[in-house]
């Protein structure tokens, strides 16, 4: 309960996660209210804000575990955390 | 004493009917007997775990044994994985009976659990294929340690199969370039054409064309799973080639579109069932049943397993079953959207049936699954007595963070658990804060106040009896707090109170609280109080049955013992620890019993018996290090190396000496008898007095210093050494030194009450007072030291003394009352070899400025310094320094220093 993202200078921020497959919103509750937005290109992309690396870690569990293959992780900015939904358990 | 084991966790799972072989892939595991490790590696539904089951059922009767199991994330706790681990052997192999002895004992140690299990292992005749599924829900970095050091030292029967979602955090490099690890992945896995038409047409009975199969095989890339849901979402179409093309042209997350199309085709109510039961990690009827508030479980799970959907049977009874960890994923976020808010009801309808049959642990991870913390909360509390006692701190350890700090705060019994493991794990950064916050709740008024009988408004407590230890245990841990932070009166003060704030029945509490008051007085000198917190703690732990932790505080009883010159009830304190070890044979000796025959060859060879010394130590090697306390292995080797020494052979004494410094633990006992001060008396004796000079140096040890029974040890050793610097020819001054200090070594030996140090003492007045030629002089303190030592029986402390001891014991044995004692020592100190300090020496000796300048090299100034300092310029100082190195026959600075020190080049201790 003492998660302090603000704390972690490295490592931390915005995320875009893309894997191969087209999710429906449904699976946005699985992964912890993280916005889903399809492409034409048959992949999805899993955005969160406010991420650090051990939630990073526990999203890409989740993703081997669900067996989606895995195209790209890519840090896209170091925005503040704007809700606790960004932090997966 | 871990929670009972679950049985289907050890099953290899029942065979699939119709499972398509795969001649290919059980060639290549075939390898897997002869490599150390052999890694399944893919992703989730790649017929992982369909393939070991299968390959396994093509092993011949006289092949290796296999044993089987089932990981989930509870194993991430070391204590309950091994013994999992060994119990999956035990039933394979029989091997492992030792170690699951020592993983249950109450002070389990898993490498001394892992090194008895390799034992075994190298020791069995049978080759055993190790099989963990599903590995990747390891993560804990001590679990994964263990593994790194079981597939470091492979025994060549063990034979390790992992089934994992991600390659292992193991040294994979190692082993391949050895050639020791067999490789299955994903590439390997998937269905061939041949393989998706033979399951697609064969075992699912479909009649697809080639180019329906070829169509499916392309979209799904031969991943099982998505193959197996594609075929039950055909079963019964008339329209196969229909579904197979809007499939193919669909790019959705595949397993979810076939999920939703297979459940498109249930009834709704087994629709209904498959969604509200894919919370449970396990399934069984009756969880089933009080899960979805209807009846029929049982018959449903069977009807589940009939149609092929997903569910994979645990045991050979068709009791419990789990779903396919994959479609119960896809399952879950299903049950999410759909049933949204219900999600957690469910679970907790999950942690109550758990709760009712026995399962906390399983129980409590519902509990928190669902957010229902203070349900959680409850569970955890009551559920606490049994981890502590079962040794599972890492478990409750987990639970800490999992709530929230408000929650715990109003609950003080599971507060006072979460600090007590957090201390037990060394992790004492909020301990303090933990205690605080309980004091500040219960105690409102005045922390010193009295503690409340019930507790006060606001106040969560669920254990009652918990309640009642409550105020014994917060003291405890306070005085663990206060020994860390070096406050001994703290320690005490806080540790008599937990023992009279404790009920009476609360043994541990008490022993502990005895234990930390014991420790901080023996640290201070105290002895007597010290022993008697010892005596209070065994008796304790004896009344609570923790054996293992007696033979602990029985080697301090005895060592206090020995300090106090009371060798009878030293030896009285081993024999009582052995005989409570005692246990029935065929079952592995206590842990511990090692330590004590080490302690007795201490106190044997003391009373001259070699033989029976040399016995003990060597039914403590017999024992097994593992047998060992922590300390074992350092002071097997100092009792050892004693040994020797007495026996003549220094060199192998002084290697041993070596050893012990190398794998010294304190094991939180004060160090009253450093290695390194036992290696500066051998180097003494072996007349090396540069080494053990080197070592008072380092140790700043002075003549001068204010005494401490710390440092007692240290202190006698420095009186040996002035002793010998003043036989050895050189500064006579340092034999007055070595008198002043015996004088007030002997005052405070006297004043502490330790006779074994008394008598020691006198030993080197007798040979202070020799030294310079007194011989008269030298009787008054030998006799009043045989006078003590006589009753007790020592014999060695003179004896080691060699040549001038006995030259001392002849005229004593000469005086018409000497006993046969005096003559006994007489007789052992005459066999006593002395060996005549190095006659090292220069070829050329150094000058006085030269010997200036070397003892300036000895610091850490640096040339212009050294210079300055001499007042001589810096190339003067070169020069010198030139003809130093060539003297020494050295090249550089370190060197020098060193060879000074052997040489005993400047012997003046104060010179530094």
């Amino acid at each position: 309960m003492t998660n302090s993202p603000a704390n972690e200078t490295d490592g931390w921020g915005a995320y875009e996660i893309r894997v191969k497959g087209r999710l429906e919103p449904r699976w946005a509750a699985w992964f912890d209210g993280m916005s889903l937005t399809t492409h034409d290109d048959g992949t999805t992309s899993i955005h969160g804000n406010g991420v650090d690396q051990s939630a990073l870690h526990g999203l890409l569990q989740k993703l081997r575990d669900i067996g989606l293959p895995l195209i790209s992780v890519t840090h896209t900015g170091r925005d503040r955390p704007d809700s606790a939904t960004s932090q997966p358990r | 004493m871990v929670a009972p084991l679950l049985e289907s966790k050890l099953h290899v799972p029942s065979r699939r009917p119709g499972a398509v072989p795969r001649v290919r892939l059980n060639e290549r595991l075939s390898a897997a007997s002869r490599t150390a490790l052999t890694l399944l590696s893919a992703p989730a539904g790649f017929g992982k775990t369909t393939l070991l089951t299968e390959w396994l059922a093509t092993l011949p009767a006289d092949g290796p044994s296999v044993a089987w199991l089932s990981l989930d994330r509870r194993d991430n706790d070391p204590t309950l994985f091994w013994t999992y681990v060994v119990a999956s052997l035990q039933r394979a192999a029989g091997i492992g009976d030792s170690a699951l002895s020592l993983l249950q004992s109450p002070q389990p140690s898993i490498e001394a659990a892992l090194a008895v299990l390799l034992n075994d292992l190298h020791a069995s005749g049978d080759d055993i294929l190790l099989v963990l599924d599903d590995y990747h829900l390891i993560e804990a970095p001590e679990v994964r340690d263990g593994m790194a050091f079981l597939l470091e030292h492979p025994p060549p029967q063990l034979h390790v199969v992992l089934g994992t979602r991600a390659d292992p955090a193991l040294a994979l490099g190692g082993l391949r370039g050895r050639g020791q690890l067999l490789e299955v992945r994903a590439a390997d896995l998937r269905f061939t054409p041949e393989e998706s038409t033979a399951y697609l047409n064969g075992a699912m009975g479909l009649a697809l064309t080639s180019g329906d199969v070829a169509a499916l095989d392309g979209r799904t890339e031969g991943w099982i799973a998505a193959l197996q849901l594609a075929a039950l979402s055909m079963q019964g179409r008339d329209d196969a080639s229909a579904f197979i093309a809007g499939f193919a042209g669909d790019d959705r997350y595949l397993v979810d579109y076939l999920v939703e199309e297979v459940l498109a085709r249930q009834p709704a109510d087994t629709r209904d069932f498959l969604l509200r039961t894919a919370v449970l990690g396990r399934l069984t009827g009756p969880l089933c049943d009080a899960v979805t508030g209807r009846e029929g479980g049982t018959a449903a799970l069977l009807a589940l397993e009939r149609a092929n959907l997903f569910l994979i049977p645990l045991d050979d009874r068709r009791q419990w079953y789990r779903y396919h960890h994959l479609f119960a994923d896809v399952l879950k976020a299903h049950l999410q959207e759909e049933y949204g808010p219900e999600v957690r009801e469910l679970r907790r309808r999950a942690s109550v049936w758990f709760e009712q049959h026995g399962e906390p642990a399983e129980a409590i991870d519902y509990a928190l699954a669902g957010a229902d913390f203070s349900r959680a909360a409850d569970l955890m509390e009551l559920a606490i007595p049994v981890m502590a006692r079962s040794r599972q701190e890492s478990t409750l350890r987990s639970w800490v963070p999992m709530l929230p700090d408000e929650m715990v705060r109003v609950r003080p019994v599971l507060g006072v658990a979460f600090a007590g493991a957090l201390a037990q794990v060394s992790e004492f950064d909020t301990v303090g804060s933990r205690l605080a916050d309980i004091e500040r709740i219960l105690r409102p008024t005045a922390v010193s106040g009295p503690w409340p009988e019930q507790p006060p408004p606001g106040v969560v407590v669920v254990d009652i009896e918990g309640f009642r230890r409550l105020p014994g245990n917060v003291e405890m841990y306070r005085a663990a707090l206060a020994l860390r932070d070096g406050d001994l009166d703290g320690t005490v003060s806080h540790a008599w109170r937990a023992m009279s704030l404790s009920p009476p029945d609360d043994h541990l509490t008490r022993a502990g609280a005895a234990a930390l008051a014991g420790l901080a007085s023996w640290t201070t000198g105290d002895l007597a109080s010290a022993h008697a917190g010892y005596a209070e703690a065994v008796a304790g732990l004896r009344r609570a049955g923790h054996i293992s932790d007696v033979l602990g505080c029985s080697i301090t009883l005895a060592d206090i013992r020995r300090t106090q010159g009371r060798l009878d009830e030293a030896v009285s304190a081993y024999e009582e620890a052995l005989e409570l070890a005692a246990v029935e044979p065929g079952a592995p000796p206590l842990r511990g019993t090692a330590d004590m025959q080490v302690g007795m060859a201490g106190v044997l060879l003391e009373r001259d018996d070699f033989p029976a010394a040399a016995q003990r130590l060597a039914t403590s090697q017999q024992l097994g290090e593992h047998n060992g306390l922590p300390q074992n292995l350092y002071r097997w080797r100092v009792a050892m190396a004693q040994l020797r020494a007495a026996e003549g052979d220094l060199d192998t004494a002084l290697e041993l000496l070596d050893e012990a410094d190398r794998v010294y633990s304190g094991d939180y006992s004060p160090n009253v008898r450093p290695v390194p001060a036992e290696r500066a008396r051998l180097r003494v004796r072996r007349g090396e007095l540069g080494h053990a000079l080197a070592w008072a140096r380092e140790r700043q040890l002075s003549p001068d210093d204010d005494l401490s029974y710390l440092r007692e040890f240290e202190h006698i050793t420095l009186a040996r050494l002035l002793i010998a610097g003043s036989t050895a020819g050189r500064a006579a001054a340092s034999l007055d030194e070595a008198t002043g200090l015996l004088e007030r070594l002997l005052v405070a030996a006297e004043h502490g009450e330790r006779g074994g140090s008394v008598i020691e003492i006198l030993v080197l007045q007798a040979l202070a007072h020799q030294s310079r030629g007194d011989v008269a002089a030298a009787l008054a303190p030998l006799h009043r030291a045989v006078g003590l030592a006589e009753p007790e029986g020592y014999v060695r402390v003179f004896a080691d003394e060699g040549p001038p001891m006995a030259a001392l014991l002849k005229p004593l044995s000469r005086q018409a009352s000497a006993s046969r004692y005096v003559r006994r020592l007489l007789a052992a100190t005459s066999t006593t070899e002395r060996h005549p300090p190095v006659k090292a020496s220069l070829v050329e000796p150094l000058s006085g400025r030269e010997l200036d300048v070397l003892r300036l090299l000895g610091t850490d100034m640096d040339g212009p310094d050294i210079a300055r300092e001499l007042s001589v310029s810096l190339n003067t100082m070169r020069t010198h320094t030139k003809n130093i190195y060539a003297k020494l026959g050295v090249t550089n600075r370190r060197a020098a220093v060193r060879q000074a020190g052997e040489l005993n080049l400047l012997s003046r201790i104060r010179d530094h």
